[in-house]
């Protein structure tokens, strides 16, 4: 059955972009926003906007039950979370479910054991997905010492119990293993009164790699290649793109099997990535985890693949199965996604709330935008600081970031402080043109660099 | 303090209050809360931080888009307000003022406590960065100046130390 009428749970940009889909399939729109997005760019282009609470997310757009009785009250037959918010809780999707009301992701059993870290581990493991080296539990200094050795150097200790960096030691040979072990364990207990360690392989230069996928549910699973998502400040994405050209096509191959072989094991339905590190050195992948949702650097697969995902994640959702097979997907070219967030790099890369006075993004041949920002826009101080992404495409790397850089320096936003500037500096960068980067080059290099910290 | 200095304090406060052009000014002393506001839609605090107006006043687009600017130093009630080597402490910049570290757990601070300058006060959140604002001076919380779950803009004075 067809979706009739979709109920969009989310704001911003990605509301935008599902409502433009949902209206491509000739789908009716139904926004469910808060009170401060009631004027914002998404309510003005679907069918009908209800509201559903104040501006703070807790009172709206996190509120399941309130959601799910405004898509029943709306007369919606499907719902789509977006990415963040209710996205991925398998809770709510039950709750759809409950109602009738088909939920556009994955199910609710496969959000659950996804969304559980060391469960998502073992389905990677069974389906022959490469994991990071590592061990179970260490009784001693000694243990770890051994276990080390086994693995390979650097290794991270780790805390069984832990999180945010506490109780985690890198090591780089056997001594440090020993005298790290102590250290490592009391700090673990008295941080989770659980001083329990484990061990993985340290990746110094590490780059992040996803491959996006979309499953019917039925065992069907197309890929649309891999991005490569490296440029980060504090784990979050600044600049994605497609593919990752540090890879070699061997191992490339070997990464899209491997995600495809994890989705179908499961019959995963929706659209999906599947995390990878990619230890540059070693030219080896190791599992990460899986995010069961559409993604916001999901444009760059479109630029490469011609595929409008969103689309095919409201057909499998709407039971009509994906409309291409692995063979029909050709992926040419090159794309760079960057976010445009609301940030104040001066002051600590504080998000700035507020107007935007003057609102004016480049266009031209292998330039996309995907933002719900215009002049007079307001970007309230509830949600996240990103207002657009801006896509390039190209013949290849270099002409992308010839575009970008092009295309970052026509881009004039006032009214709040952006990204942009930051985004100019990276594009420019020789290690950047280069291809030479990794996951912590971004605030380990280049945010170092005195020319850089003095601004 | 006699019924009738406390009289005088609060008229005083009032005054102040009206000259300084603040908008809403909550405080908490020696057991008696007092909420002022010149917001006409504004609810008062008659039961508590659970009746405190700002989480659950809707923020209308352009109120959220179009900052205020913030109060200046000499906007705050004069000195003599509080007592003599009052400190200050300001939001970092306009979010959501949230008193306890997270829903239902307990405060971090209440009037009376007594802090360090590394004491955690309060959190402040502006589109999902949460920061944790400390004392910054030993002392005494005299006085909480925003209700818990408040948009608070940036410098608004959140909290009175004084030297114990």
């Amino acid at each position: 059955m067809a979706i009739a009428r979709l109920f969009i749970a989310n704001r911003g940009e990605i509301a935008l972009r599902v409502a433009r889909a949902a209206q491509a399939l000739n789908i009716e729109t139904v926004l469910g926003v808060s009170e401060a997005d009631r004027d914002s760019a998404a309510a003005r282009l679907v069918d009908r906007t209800i509201v559903l609470g104040p501006g703070p997310a807790a009172r709206s757009y996190l509120d399941a039950k309130l959601v799910v009785q405004a898509a029943k009250a709306t007369g919606c037959d499907a719902l789509h979370p977006g990415y963040g918010f209710l996205s991925e809780r398998a809770m709510f999707a039950q709750l759809c479910e409950d109602h009738g009301i088909i939920f556009v992701g994955p199910q609710p059993d496969i959000i659950d054991a996804l969304g559980d870290k060391l469960r998502a581990r073992e389905m990677a493991s069974a389906a022959g997905v490469p994991l990071v080296p590592g061990s179970g539990e260490i009784g001693s200094a000694a243990d770890a010492r051994r276990i080390a050795d086994e693995i390979g150097y650097p290794v991270l200790l780790k805390a069984a119990a832990g999180g945010g960096g506490r109780g985690m030691v890198i090591a780089n040979n056997g001594e440090e293993v020993e005298a790290g072990y102590g250290r490592a364990s009391a700090e673990a207990l008295a941080a989770f009164n659980d001083g329990t360690l484990f061990m993985e392989r340290f990746v110094p230069e590490a780059r992040h790699v996803e491959v996006q996928l979309i499953g019917d549910g039925q065992g069907k699973v197309v890929h649309f290649g891999e991005r490569d998502c490296s440029v980060q400040r504090r784990y979050q994405k600044l600049i994605e793109e497609a593919p990752s050209v540090a890879m070699p096509d061997s191992l490339r191959a070997a990464l899209h099997k491997a995600a495809v072989d994890l989705a179908a094991s499961v019959d995963y339905r929706n659209a999906g990535t599947v995390e990878f590190l990619y230890d540059v050195m070693r030219q080896e992948v190791y599992f990460i985890e899986v995010n069961a949702r559409i993604q916001v650097e999901h444009p760059v697969s479109e630029m490469v693949s011609g595929v409008d995902l969103v689309q095919q994640q409201l057909r499998v959702a709407g039971g009509q199965g994906l409309s291409m097979a692995q063979d029909d997907v050709v992926l040419s070219g090159h794309a760079i996604e960057c976010r445009i967030n609301a940030e104040d790099a001066a002051r600590g890369f504080t998000p700035v709330p507020g107007t935007i006075t003057r609102w004016a993004p480049p266009e031209g041949e292998g330039i996309r935008l995907d933002s719900h920002m215009s002049s007079g826009a307001a970007i309230p101080p509830f949600y996240d600081s990103m207002v657009g992404k801006l896509i390039v495409h190209g013949k290849d790397r270099a002409e992308a970031v010839s575009r970008l850089t092009d295309a970052l320096d026509d881009f004039t936003v006032e009214g709040v402080p952006t990204t942009i500037d930051l985004h100019r500096q990276i594009v420019r960068h020789p290690d950047f043109i280069a291809n030479a980067f990794h996951t912590r080059w971004l605030e380990q290099v280049m945010l170092a660099e005195p020319a850089i910290a003095a601004e | 303090m006699s019924a009738a200095d406390r009289t005088a304090e609060l008229e005083q406060l009032i005054a102040e209050f009206e000259k300084s052009g603040l908008r809403e000014l909550h405080v908490v002393r020696d057991g008696v809360e007092i909420y002022l506001s010149n917001d006409a839609g504004s609810i008062g605090l008659s039961t508590g931080a659970s009746a405190a107006p700002a989480p659950s006043s809707p923020v209308s687009p352009a109120a959220a888009g179009t900052v205020p600017p913030s109060p200046a130093a000499d906007s705050l009630p004069a000195a003599e307000t509080w007592p003599e080597g009052a400190e200050i402490v300001r939001a970092p910049y306009l979010g959501t003022f949230y008193r306890a570290p997270k829903p239902g757990s307990p405060a971090y601070v209440e009037v009376g406590s007594a802090v360090t300058a590394e004491s955690e006060l309060c959190l402040v959140e502006v589109m999902k960065l949460f920061t944790t604002v400390r004392a910054c001076s030993d002392g005494i919380v005299h006085a909480i100046l925003s209700a818990d779950g408040a948009l608070v803009e940036a410098d608004q004075p959140l909290f009175v130390i004084v030297k114990g």
